[in-house]
Order: C-alpha cells, then structure tokens, then sequence
C-alpha cells in the first residue's frame, strides 16, 4: 500500500457560513493568510518526512473551501521543500483552462522537481464552472480535447498546431518539456460511472473521494478496469487512489472528537454555499451527461453531510482513531476497492495544525510500518 | 451554396476534365487516389477562392494518357493545367495521392505554387507503416474517424476500384519516393501540413515529421477529431485553418479579430 497527503488548505476563520455562492472575501484577512499558507506547506513538507509516497493539492475558486486557486503554485514551492517525494497535483480543471498553460506549468513542476510530477487531469466539482464561466455541459468533450492537446505538447518533437472545437493554437512548442519520458503519470477523477469510463479510455490513473458507498464505489472502479482493459492497459491497485478525509490520534474516542469538529465547519460552513451552487449547476446544465449521475451527485453529498462519524466510518467514508483501528479501517476499504493507494487528507475543516501534525507522526511511527504491507 | 460546373480542357498529352466554382483567387485541389470528391471543407473554402479540380487521367473513367505514366508525368500535366486555366502561379491544396503529386509540382514548377497545403500526403510513407488496409471495412474506419461523414454519393463507390488502380499506376508500387524526399529542400512554398488525430494512413510520426523537416517553411498541425480523410471528417476546423493560412500567409498564426 502506497500513501498520499493531501491539502485542501482551507480558510480557518470564519465564524458563520456564507449565505451565498461566491463567498464574499469581505474577511479575508492575508496576515493570516500569510500564516496559514506557511503552516499548510510546512505540514505539506513534513509529509516526506511521515513517509508518505506523494503530497498532493487540487484547485477551487470563489471560496474558504480551498485557498489553491492555482495549485500549481503550491507544487513548485514544494518542488524546493522536498527531495523524493511524488508531487501530486489532483489537479488542475482542465476544461476551465488553458491547456497550453497546464502542459507548461506541469511540465516545469515535473523539471524543477526532477521528474516527481504525478499529473492530475481534472474535471472538477460542477459550481467551479459558473467561476470561470464555462457551459457545464462542455466539461467532459474540453477534458477530452483538452487532455489530447496536452499529451501532444509534451510529446511532439517539433513545433505544431492545433485546430479542435474547443481550441485552436496556431504554433505550439513548450519550453521545458517534462522530465518523465514519454510523459508524467496522469490521473483521473473515477467518481461516478461516467468519469470511470472517461480515465479507463485514457488508461490513466484514478482518484476517487468523498466516497458515500463502498458498493458504488467499487462499482465505479469496475466500469474503470473494463474501459482501461477495452483500450489496452491492465490496470494495477497502484493505479487506483482511494481518497479519505483522516484523522488520527492516540485513541479512537480523540480522533472522533477532533474529525467530528473537524467535518463540522466543513458540512456547516465551508460547504454550505457550496452545494447550492452545485445543486444549480447540475440542475440546470448537462454537466452530467445522465440525469441519475447529477442526483446521485447531489444525494451523495447530502448522505456524507448528514451522517455521525461511526456512520462514516461503516460506510468507508472516513480513516478515523487510533492508528491500530485506522489500520483495520483500511484493510477493510483495501479488500473491497483492490486499491494500492490512500490519499489521505487530515486538515479536514478547521482542525488544528498541531492535531494534524500529531496525526501524521502516528502515520509514521504505527500506521506506515504496518499499513505499507497491505 | 456555390455551384460547380464540369469543364474539359485538350491538352498535347490528351483531355483533362475538371470541376470549377467559387469566386475569389484561384486555388488549385489535387484529388485523393479516392478521385475527385466535393468535399465541405472545399464548399466553404469557394465562399472566398474559385477551385479548380482536375480530374487526373484514369480516374471517374475517363482515358489515361499515353505520355503521362510516372508521378512526375503527372505534376508536368498538372503544370499545364494550371497555366492552361488559371494562366499564373496560384494557392495549391492536395490530399493524400494529391499531395506526392503536388509535392512534385513545387518542386519541378516553382512557379505555380504559391502556397501549399498538404492533408496527409502519399509518397513520404515508410513501407510496412499505416497504409491502407484491403478490407473494406477496415479501410473506411481508417480513412473515416466519423463514418456518418464519409461522402454517401453512389457514384464515387462506382469509380473507386478503377480509382485505386489508377493511382497505383502512377506510384509505381512505391510508398517512399527516395527522389522526391531529395530536393524537398528546394521548395520555395510556405507549406501547411495536415494531419488528423486518428490518422493511421500516414502517420504523422513518419510521413509528417520527414515532410515537416524537409520542406524550409513548412508547419505541421494536427486537425483534432480527424482520420486520414481530414475535409470529410472536421470540414469546419480544416475550412477555417486552411483559409486563415490562404487568406493570410505567414501571420496566419496571429489571431485576427472575429468578425460578428
């Protein structure tokens, strides 16, 4: 078993949710941003240390949820902060960008950091399209197109040109190129079905998180294995990354108690105007192709949201106790998903740095000794 | 929609016909070993140009020439075509079989090629890499990425065997032709090379990486969504490069604002 650290990087303060979506930034205060971003990328760091196998951060606009509108940023300052670790952008929002732009970027995180890229190639939530202001139900086609264009600029030996739907670029040839040969791994949302087949077409890796139901899940990771097999790939448990929201501490009654906090401001403030905006955008686009793909959607969201931690942890939603119970946890995901890695995201909400970072160090010192043998 | 009409022009080595239409500059189509086909892309394409495309001898029926048996014979007949009909150098556009042909007339007649755009050329394969399949079915899926786009006209079905034969009558059996890919170099046209995404016929690897590095100003692009027949397949995305790249010469690669 191979293991992941992830941060969304969070806006801590607020004392209410917003009441609509976008956020006001009205309270922002970049004093204390400045604090948070140096303590989110020391904790990021000391992942190398913890023996994680990757550090990974993703990209949100328009709110408290995540402070990375371009997580690109965050990984080339840890392309300096680390030696070895894999740097895992999970990932850009493809078909809300340039893709010139994300071939460039990645392509110089993967120089700087000496060929360490793992390339997430991202749809994205529904609301971050009303952000960047792209029809929802272009998402899947652009990440198609998008994805080709990409692959070519890291790939084509001389200068070339592009004429699709979405883009067209006249004269293309990147500066650097990355370091991995042919390209830097990719990785895939799996989530539902529908972007299960999506990543098996483009025999990528996968990430699924937020995870509701187990039986779906594995249902998802099904349909994935049979578009990857269908387009010549077989894949491994190495490519399929189960992302948990984890909390680890001395017992399991303490880890409760801090993810329950913890879940709390996430659910109740940071995604409060979120699911709105969602809801909206599922509503009223063809973001999902098939109807019962934007409900289950939703539905999944309200599930999480609504359950205690016990009911979580049944539900192989959440890794949270004591590391020997956090084990069995994930034995018991392992057995059920064939999963070869755990994204583990441990700054859930408003928990404190210091509970995280205690966290980590019992990951090291308990859970990695045990859980790499999985 | 424009209208085409057929026209017929005796030249020494014997007849050529061929369709005309369109208003604007003329631009020259060198047809496929598929024959000549009206294509989308080519209807846009005669809103701004006027087109002229021959049909070369032994294809849709008509009778081969006796003097004209090799690919260069054919670049020296299309050479006088054009100083025939459009009476100076003008814009070329070639696809496939039409492209070796076109290849040797920029080489062999300088003059007449202004600009020169290639859609997946014959003539510069590797032997043993792409080509075409013999089975039918296989051969559309090659040269169709969109197989609802692929030209439904009865006629064209009739003609292709005798079409294919023809054209292999030219190449002689060769996929590479050695002594053309030598004076490459010496082509004076600025050249747009097409290739298609889903292009399995000539593959970019090998037919377009040696023409991109041959030809002195040449630049290659890649028509997304496209097979090996890229003006069936995207008419729109190669109908709005190929007359930027006409229209507008080296700057083609500068945006130009969109007109409402």
């Amino acid at each position: 078993m191979k293991f992941s650290y992830f941060h969304l990087m969070p806006w801590t303060e607020l004392d209410e949710a917003p009441q609509q979506w976008p956020a006001s930034n009205q309270t922002f205060d970049p004093a204390r941003g400045k604090e948070l971003y140096d303590s989110y990328i020391d904790t990021m760091a000391f992942a190398e240390e913890c023996g994680f196998d990757w550090v990974g951060c993703n990209e949100h606009h328009f709110s408290p949820y995540g402070l990375m509108a371009n997580c690109n940023l965050v990984g080339s300052v840890l392309a300096h902060r680390t030696k070895s670790i894999k740097l895992a952008m999970l990932g850009n929002l493809i078909p809300l960008l340039n893709p010139i732009r994300v071939a460039e970027e990645y392509a110089m995180i993967d120089v700087m950091s000496g060929g360490r890229l793992v390339a997430g190639l991202i749809r994205g939530v529904p609301h971050e399209y009303i952000a960047y202001n792209v029809v929802p139900g272009e998402s899947r086609d652009r990440l198609r197109e998008a994805t080709a264009l990409i692959i070519k600029c890291w790939t084509e030996p001389e200068p070339f040109g592009w004429e699709g739907e979405y883009y067209q670029f006249p004269s293309v040839s990147i500066w650097p190129k990355p370091m991995q040969r042919p390209y830097p791994q990719i990785l895939m949302s799996a989530s539902n079905e529908e972007s299960a087949e999506f990543a098996g077409q483009h025999r990528a890796m996968i990430g699924m998180t937020l995870i509701a139901d187990l039986k779906i899940a594995q249902r998802c990771i099904n349909v994935y294995r049979e578009s990857a097999r269908a387009h010549g790939k077989e894949p491994t448990p190495d490519d399929i990354l189960i992302g948990q929201n984890t909390c680890i501490a001395e017992t399991d009654e303490e880890a409760k108690e801090h993810l329950a906090a913890g879940l709390n401001y996430f659910h109740k403030v940071l995604m409060h105007s979120i699911r709105d905006a969602m809801r909206l955008v599922v509503q009223k686009s063809r973001f999902f192709a098939q109807e019962q793909y934007g409900e289950r959607f939703v539905n999944r969201l309200a599930t999480l949201d609504a359950r205690n931690i016990d009911e979580m942890i049944e539900a192989g939603s959440v890794l949270c106790g004591s590391p020997k119970t956090v084990i069995k946890q994930m034995q018991r995901i392992q057995g059920e998903l064939g999963n070869g890695r755990f994204n583990l995201n441990m700054k859930i909400g408003n928990i404190p740095d210091k509970v995280v970072r205690r966290g980590m160090e019992l990951f090291r010192d308990e859970v990695l000794p045990e859980a790499a043998g999985l | 929609m424009i209208t085409f009409s057929e026209e017929k022009l005796d030249l020494p080595t014997g007849p050529v016909h061929y369709l005309k239409g369109g208003n604007g500059p003329a631009i020259l189509h060198l047809h496929s070993a598929a024959g000549p086909r009206l294509s989308p892309a080519i209807e846009r394409l005669s809103g701004k140009h006027t087109i002229y495309m021959p049909t070369m001898p032994g294809f849709n029926g008509t009778p081969a020439h006796a003097d004209v048996k090799t690919m260069t014979d054919l670049a020296d007949l299309t050479a006088s075509f054009v100083r025939a009909t459009i009476g100076k150098g003008c814009d070329v556009i070639a696809e496939s079989f039409g492209g070796w042909t076109a290849l040797w007339l920029a080489v062999r007649h300088p003059d007449l090629v202004e600009q020169l755009v290639l859609e997946a050329p014959a003539g510069m394969r590797t032997k043993g890499v792409g080509g075409l399949p013999s089975d039918p079915v296989e051969r559309e899926r090659k040269l169709y990425a969109l197989p609802d786009r692929a030209p439904k006209n009865p006629q064209y079905d009739e003609v292709l065997p005798g079409n294919f034969k023809a054209s292999t009558g030219y190449a002689g059996g060769e996929t590479l032709d050695a002594t053309l890919l030598k004076q490459l170099p010496q082509i004076k046209a600025r050249t747009l090379l097409l290739f298609g995404t889903k292009e399995e016929v000539t593959r970019v690897e090998d037919v377009g990486r040696r023409l991109k590095s041959a030809i002195p100003h040449s630049h290659l692009s890649y028509i997304y969504g496209a097979a090996h027949a890229v003006e069936f397949d995207q008419p729109e995305r190669v109908a709005r490069l190929v007359g930027a790249f006409l229209e507008r010469g080296e700057a083609f690669v500068v945006r130009a604002p969109e007109v409402a």
